[in-house]
């Protein structure tokens, strides 16, 4: 096999940290309470009871609860709502961008003969950020789904914030999915910018409404 | 830098800071804030804090709608809390009540908020914060082994045993930690 020596290195370190850090998890197990008067371990035992010669005493301590020590709750960092937040963000900055690198206008009336336009770029920064942003769109839209499914109560009203959410969201990305596939799927430029940024500017509301 | 950008920057940024000042006052504050607002306005108001915190959690007003505080927060009504005497003073009892329903449920902008307010049927005024329809849609999938039969928790009412930012107004499922009960979502 040909591999350089700082790969191989670098495997080496990676496999030594690796180990090191299952001995430590390892010891982390092994690291049970030495025996005390007030262990649970003592409980039950007839000789030390005899040793004490109280048994009220005897009795306290080993019906003792052990103490553990409560550890502070940290709310997860990944999370699916998490994801669906940083989705649907993305999505946005995404449209943004597509906004920002599209080459020019489309044309759908009195365009001059297919073969005098010019070519279109259908693998440019602005069709790739724009397939990007629709791909993103769908994914905020099925971690939305299975994240919030119980979040959507029609009999709250169309008013009620996550209701309005759902709707723009899923319009927004649906509209932002039908432009990328209009532009993708015509020969010549065709008009689809209307439609992406009216998309993009529901999710933004969606987006704003549950902030 | 264009002066035209320089000028949109600058009104962009006005915007921003007056829209922080104005989250809670106005649609238009709201609007133009960036800050999150998903949850429900913390208390900060230091009397309310102090005098109904000191008998159970300092329930955000805005988990219930101006009726409910209404009818809460009087005279009449404190003389039998929940079973206790809860009497204030007239000036710290007009002080609560003007908090309470100046930020209930349906005069805010925060989003936990306006949901609990559309929930809540034109009329109803629910007393307890277990009454309110949304909070009970919330939790109806949950034991009651884990709440009730949970000697940590004990009740709904009891927020912030399980939720473990409940007095920064945060109530996300991210959030919540059940006593004794570890993998609840499991």
């Amino acid at each position: 096999m040909k591999c350089n020596i700082g790969f191989r290195n670098m495997v080496a370190s990676a496999c030594l940290a690796a180990l090191s850090g299952l001995a430590y998890a390892d010891d982390a197990l092994q690291d049970i309470a030495i025996p005390s008067l007030v262990s649970t371990y003592t409980n039950g035992s007839k000789a030390y009871m005899l040793a004490l010669n109280d048994a009220d005493v005897a009795q306290k301590q080993a019906t003792a609860t052990p103490v553990t020590q409560a550890t502070e709750f940290k709310p997860p960092m990944f999370s699916g709502s998490n994801a669906h937040k940083y989705m649907g963000l993305t999505t946005v900055a995404l449209a943004g961008l597509t906004m920002l690198t599209a080459p020019g206008e489309g044309c759908e009336q009195n365009c001059p003969p297919p073969s005098q336009q010019p070519k279109r770029q259908t693998n440019g920064t602005h069709a790739k950020l724009a397939k990007a942003a629709a791909f993103m769109a769908a994914a905020t839209l099925t971690t939305g789904v299975l994240n919030h499914w119980d979040d959507f109560h029609l009999e709250d009203g169309w008013t009620d914030p996550d209701n309005m959410h759902v709707m723009l969201g899923t319009a927004g990305a649906l509209l932002m999915m039908y432009a990328v596939n209009k532009s993708a799927k015509s020969s010549v430029p065709t008009s689809h910018a209307a439609m992406a940024e009216l998309g993009a500017a529901a999710m933004v509301v969606a987006i704003k409404l549950t902030w | 830098m264009s002066k035209k950008l320089k000028v949109v920057a600058l009104l962009a940024g006005t915007l921003i800071v007056n829209g922080a000042a104005l989250a809670e006052e106005s649609f238009g504050g709201w609007l133009i804030n960036f800050d999150r607002t998903k949850e429900v306005k913390p208390v900060t108001d230091k009397r309310y804090l102090k005098e109904c915190g000191e008998c159970h959690f300092a329930y955000q007003p805005g988990l219930l709608p101006a009726r409910s505080w209404e009818k809460l927060l009087n005279a009449d009504a404190l003389k039998n809390h929940f079973g206790d005497n809860a009497e204030f003073d007239k000036d710290t009892l007009q002080a609560i009540h003007d908090y309470a329903v100046e930020n209930a449920a349906d005069k805010s902008f925060y989003k936990r908020s306006r949901k609990i307010a559309l929930a809540t049927a034109e009329g109803e005024a629910p007393l307890r914060i277990t009454e309110v329809r949304y909070i009970k849609r919330k939790h109806k999938d949950i034991p009651e082994k884990i709440v009730k039969g949970n000697k940590d928790v004990k009740s709904l009412s009891n927020c912030n045993k399980c939720h473990t930012q409940a007095d920064k107004g945060v109530f996300d499922n991210d959030t919540v930690s059940i006593p004794n009960y570890p993998d609840w979502d499991n």
